[in-house]
């Protein structure tokens, strides 16, 4: 029994060490580029994630816009309808596991929401905010 | 003697290649256009839209969309130059033109004028002509958005099938002309 509680805690350890190690290279980054930086919030993550903006496409959207507010659950793309998989990695374990993928999608969606790419404190609250939920 | 057979034998072979040749440019052999076999492109092109056949538009039109990523149709789609050179390659190599064999994938490239770079398959003169009928509002409606969600109305789109008995337009049923 012990033999298998060893690959299985070993495994939801590894499960989590990609946007672990992420949000901890942020944070580093965050304190070189702001003295006053202590943590990363929640709180600030959810008025990046909910305020409106005119985005890329000259149309007011926030990022609920695509991915909802119950992150356990699929959205809509706002523009084309397509099926977007939940942001929850609980629900959706594929979700913040690669970190190229997660790089590529911040850089996308912030230009996407907010005409220009994320800073380095807005990434770190903004997928603090999503860790948050689950 | 033998020589001149060899030449009559030559210029039948050659007669023939050029009669296959001929209608196999004019005559497709396969029905539709050919299905998506590609995951990364799936799952690259298809995380925001439906994942279109690359056999939908010819390879300039591909070429002219990739070269402008980071505003694809007003969105950021850049990929970084690995994943770039792997889609593109991919829908180069399986652009309209290379898969003439297909019915819509000729009739696509047939309507395009020479010169012309369609800047995307709604814009093409087949695809315009083909959805024209229809009433605009049941192509604007939220069930639908435009002609770029081919799913929303052509239930078979995914599989490379678009004939009319797989037409199933949300709020009105399927295609009678």
């Amino acid at each position: 029994m012990k033999l298998l509680l060893i690959p299985i805690l070993l495994s939801s350890f590894c499960f989590s060490a990609v946007i672990d190690d992420y949000l901890n290279a942020l944070s580093v980054q965050a304190k070189q580029e702001n003295a006053n930086f202590t943590a990363f919030d929640a709180k600030r993550g959810e008025a990046i994630f909910t305020s409106k903006h005119i985005g890329k496409k000259g149309k007011e959207i926030s990022c609920v816009s695509c991915h909802g507010t119950d992150f356990t659950q699929t959205h809509q793309n706002f523009f084309t309808g397509k099926t977007i998989e939940p942001l929850s990695p609980k629900a959706n374990p594929e979700r913040l596991s690669d970190l190229k993928t997660i790089e590529k999608w911040l850089k996308r969606n912030f230009i996407d929401v907010y005409n220009k790419e994320g800073s380095t404190q807005e990434k770190g609250d903004v997928l603090t905010y999503i860790l948050s939920k689950d | 003697m033998k020589y001149l057979l060899f030449i009559a034998v030559l210029a039948v072979a050659l007669f023939a290649n050029n009669g296959n040749q001929a209608k196999k440019n004019t005559k497709p052999t396969q029905k539709e256009v050919a299905a998506v076999n590609n995951a990364f492109y799936s799952k690259e092109c298809g995380s925001c839209h439906f994942a279109y056949q690359a056999g939908l538009l010819p390879e300039n039109a591909w070429r002219k969309m990739m070269n402008n990523l980071e505003n694809h149709f007003d969105t950021d789609a850049s990929l970084d130059k690995e994943e770039y050179m792997t889609i593109l390659n991919y829908l180069v190599a399986n652009s309209a033109e290379k898969n003439m064999q297909y019915k819509r994938s000729a009739k696509i490239v047939k309507s395009i004028k020479v010169g012309q770079i369609p800047e995307s398959i709604s814009k093409t003169p087949y695809m315009i002509e083909k959805h024209n009928d229809i009433r605009a509002d049941l192509i604007t409606q939220k069930e639908v958005k435009g002609i770029f969600n081919c799913m929303a109305c052509h239930t078979t789109a995914d599989r490379g099938i678009y004939t009319k008995r797989d037409i199933k337009i949300p709020n009105y049923g399927a295609w009678k002309e």
